[in-house]
């Protein structure tokens, strides 16, 4: 037994995976299937609005992306959220934190294991379920440039990599897991308020997460997310600095 | 083994720790006895390194890796088994998990090997985290309240674990079972209000600390022998509860050796029985923390 496989194990045992996987590639073979028939169920729903008549615009292969990304943003985000919080708040149960901090030298032996299984698992979820949004897309609605689909998905699994790394920072400081959901989630629901001026959003990693709907359908080119990427790589960075700083320093 | 110097460790205004120079000598076992919030704790958590000293120092003469700590209230993660819980710390310590089988059996967990720890009792969790305390063949082991949570089987077990240790390994163990102390512990300290009120041998403790009393049983009338032993001045206080039974407090054994027949017999008593009252750790313990 290894940490490395103490990981594996926590998110197979604990079906962490499950949740994860399952948000993304539901939301991957939803969104393409609610573009392509968004007009037939609002008309199931009962399409008359006083009067009023809802026109959509035929279906194109972009919007399959956007409803996909819409979703997997925010829930499947909140989704990676909790299950990095529930690896790397390792002293949220002090016991615990003990049994594996008075036997390794340095606690990056601890952390490391826990912030690469993490990594692997949101972003292999992440593109699973892109891929799936591709594929449907495709069957669905029309193809999409191969080359947009894999820059958008890069950039969005380097938003996830900087989620991860802020999660990782505040369980270095939080004392529990629910703490270090509920100060990650609100600094990611701070960060789009700053977005909402176009200047300054444009440099924040929040905008990477956008990726996936905006360059396939067009909006938005490589060169856009320059900045973003710029800025996500070095906070990140600063964020696992910090989060192994915190975690060397802390007491229990 | 572990020297500590002046050693002090504040909690905001809070004094945890105040002066302390613990002394915990190769291969003995010591037993670190505390009223609740003395610092025990606190002062475990330091020699782990899992805190920090406000002042003084620590010096642990052992290999780092060779340095197992047990926390009060052990806990793993509940989807691991026994089997696995123990393979990680020998893992962590040793880098085999040759022995995990056998410390398994040692700790009376056998049957309970490949079920998930989230079912155990907090008993076995307790005997658990001793199995993964001893699993790294260590050096220096020290223990939170190793028996608090367990019945009188389980804390005779764990009693029994420690006691194999002997020999092999320097344990410091901190308890408020004055009885355990006494039973497997060859040094004692006593921690009071952050400092360190006593350290020695057990033995020390019990003949050095506590006042000396004797316990005498005269025929009644009672009131009158007690009156006239509390008037001497080598007698420091009569105890007399209503029955025939007088405890007396004497300022030392030479006194009460040379001059208590003397006294008994100057006042009238007619003497059943008397002796020195057999001196507890509870009582030295009170004595010293009073």
């Amino acid at each position: 037994m290894t940490l490395w496989r103490l990981e594996w194990m926590r998110l197979a045992r604990t079906k962490r995976w499950i949740a994860l996987v399952g948000v993304y590639v539901f939301f991957g073979l939803l969104g393409p299937l609610t573009a392509r028939y968004l007009r037939e169920i609002v008309d199931f729903a009962g399409g008359d609005l006083e009067g009023a008549t809802i026109q959509f615009p035929p279906p194109v292969p972009a919007d399959g992306m956007a409803q996909f990304v819409s979703n997997a943003v925010q829930i499947g985000t909140l989704v990676a959220v909790v299950v990095a919080a529930g690896a790397l708040a390792f002293d949220a149960i002090p016991e615990m934190g003990v049994f594996l901090r008075t036997r390794v030298s340095d606690v990056r032996t601890i952390l490391v294991p826990r912030v690469v299984v993490t990594v692997i698992a949101v972003l292999g979820s992440f593109v699973l379920g892109g891929l799936a949004a591709w594929y449907e897309t495709w069957a669905l609605i029309g193809g999409l440039e191969a080359g947009d689909v894999v820059a958008g998905l890069l950039f969005g699994c380097l938003f996830l990599v900087f989620v991860i790394g802020l999660v990782a920072a505040v369980a270095a400081r939080a004392s529990s897991v629910l703490g270090t959901v509920m100060i990650s989630i609100v600094v990611l629901l701070i960060m789009p308020i700053f977005g909402i001026s176009e200047a300054l959003g444009r440099w924040l990693p929040s905008h990477l997460g956008g990726a996936l709907a905006t360059i396939p359908a067009g909006t938005e080119s490589f060169s856009d997310y320059l900045p973003a990427t710029a800025v996500t790589v070095v906070t990140t960075v600063g964020l696992f600095f910090v989060a192994l700083r915190f975690a060397a320093s802390r007491e229990l | 083994m572990i020297r500590t110097t002046d050693l002090a460790k504040r909690y905001g205004a809070t004094d945890a720790l105040r002066g302390v120079d613990l002394s915990v000598a190769a291969g003995s076992i010591y037993g670190l006895v505390g009223p609740n919030g003395a610092g025990k704790t606190t002062l475990l958590g330091i020699l782990a390194g899992l805190r920090h000293p406000t002042s003084g120092s620590v010096q642990i003469d052992a290999d780092p890796h060779r340095i197992a700590v047990l926390p009060d209230t052990p806990r793993f993660d509940a989807w691991l088994t026994g089997r696995e819980v123990v393979g990680l710390a020998q893992r962590l310590t040793a880098g085999t998990e040759d022995r995990v089988e056998q410390v398994l059996a040692d700790a009376g967990l056998t049957d309970a090997i490949d079920r998930p720890v989230g079912g155990y009792s907090r008993g076995m969790l307790q005997r658990l985290g001793l199995a993964c305390t001893i699993v790294g063949e260590p050096t220096l082991v020290l223990l939170d309240e190793p028996a608090s949570a367990l019945d009188p089987l389980g804390r005779r077990e764990v009693l029994d674990l420690i006691g194999r240790l002997k020999g092999t390994a320097t344990v410091l163990f901190s308890s408020h079972i004055l009885a355990d102390v006494q039973e497997v512990c060859d040094t004692v300290g006593i921690l009071d209000k952050g400092a360190l009120a006593f350290q020695g041998t057990v033995e020390d403790l019990l003949v050095g600390q506590a006042v000396p009393r004797y316990r005498i049983r005269v025929r009644p009338p009672t009131d009158d022998v007690a009156r006239a032993l509390d008037r001497l001045d080598w007698v420091r206080a009569v105890e007399f509860d209503g029955t025939d039974e007088l405890t007396v407090t004497v300022s030392s054994l030479a006194d009460a050796e040379t001059k208590l027949a003397g006294a008994l017999a100057a006042a009238g008593a007619r003497v059943v029985s008397m002796g020195p009252e057999a001196v507890s750790l509870e009582r030295a313990f009170l004595e010293v923390t009073k």
